[in-house]
């Protein structure tokens, strides 16, 4: 299934876009994930959550990412939950059965 | 890196790897996700173009790092079109930038008035509508 990043300067409707062709597609019978990788995120309103349910989002934890090392002893980050795991517990369900993962809800508490 | 940028790329990256599901990133305004492996991920690239000089030079540099990363299909999309104008404005600044432009959005004022009221463009009856399903055939077509 195709992956498409929607780019372009603020303001130029890539939100309104990227929710829309969303919903569109999924009614077509795909299952379609919308991601908001945006430092602003606006994705939910255009897929048609509410404000209270957008708030109600939980954070995504940093510990989805554990360390691990490699054959070598080569330290390396990896995701401790597969993708669609991390999508079913902290995304939301939008109308059409899209899935909405929010990138800036990933917890940047104690960054570092 | 910190920690929840790295869990931020390493997700995006697990996600588009998600073989039996179609996914739509919506990219920050900059073009740091892109360059930070996003750009990898994903097969198609779709930027946004406006009848506004800055905005048309955002959207020729995004998809010269598009092409660079080697993603297979970089697009473009004319949205907020009023006139013909603007259609030749945008029109041709992508033909001498070589870029390919799948659609065309009209400016909409239901568009605009369902972005003031926070409500989803597809609750509205925004004429628009007929030209993003368009978009939307071209992309998955």
């Amino acid at each position: 299934m195709t992956k498409i990043a929607i780019a372009g300067k603020g303001g130029t409707g890539k939100t309104t876009l990227a929710g829309t062709i969303a919903r569109l597609i999924a009614r077509e019978g795909h299952e379609v994930w919308a991601i908001d990788a945006d430092s602003n995120p606006n994705l939910a309103v255009t897929l048609g959550l509410t404000e209270t349910e957008t708030a109600e989002l939980l954070p995504i934890p940093r510990t989805i990412l554990e360390e691990s090392k490699d054959e070598e002893g080569k330290r390396k980050l990896e995701l401790r939950m597969p993708a669609r795991a991390v999508c079913e517990e902290f995304g939301a369900m939008a109308p059409d059965d899209v899935r909405l993962l929010v990138m800036g809800r990933v917890d940047h508490a104690g960054a570092g | 890196m910190c920690r929840a940028h790295a869990a931020v790329r390493h997700l995006i990256a697990g996600i588009l790897e998600e073989e039996s599901v179609t996914t739509i990133v919506d990219m920050e305004a900059g073009l740091e996700h892109l360059s930070r492996g996003t750009g990898r991920h994903v097969d198609t690239l779709v930027v946004m173009m406006e009848p506004y000089y800055r905005a048309l030079e955002t959207a020729r540099r995004t998809a010269e790092l598009g092409r660079e990363l080697g993603i297979g299909r970089v697009v473009a999309v004319a949205n907020k079109i009023r006139d013909d104008l603007d259609r030749k404005t945008v029109s041709e600044y992508a033909r001498s930038h070589g870029l390919e432009v799948i659609g065309e959005i009209p400016f909409d004022d239901d568009l605009r008035r369902a972005e003031q009221k926070r409500t989803a463009p597809l609750e509205t009856n925004a004429r628009a509508l007929g030209d993003i399903r368009r978009v939307a055939a071209a992309l998955v077509s």
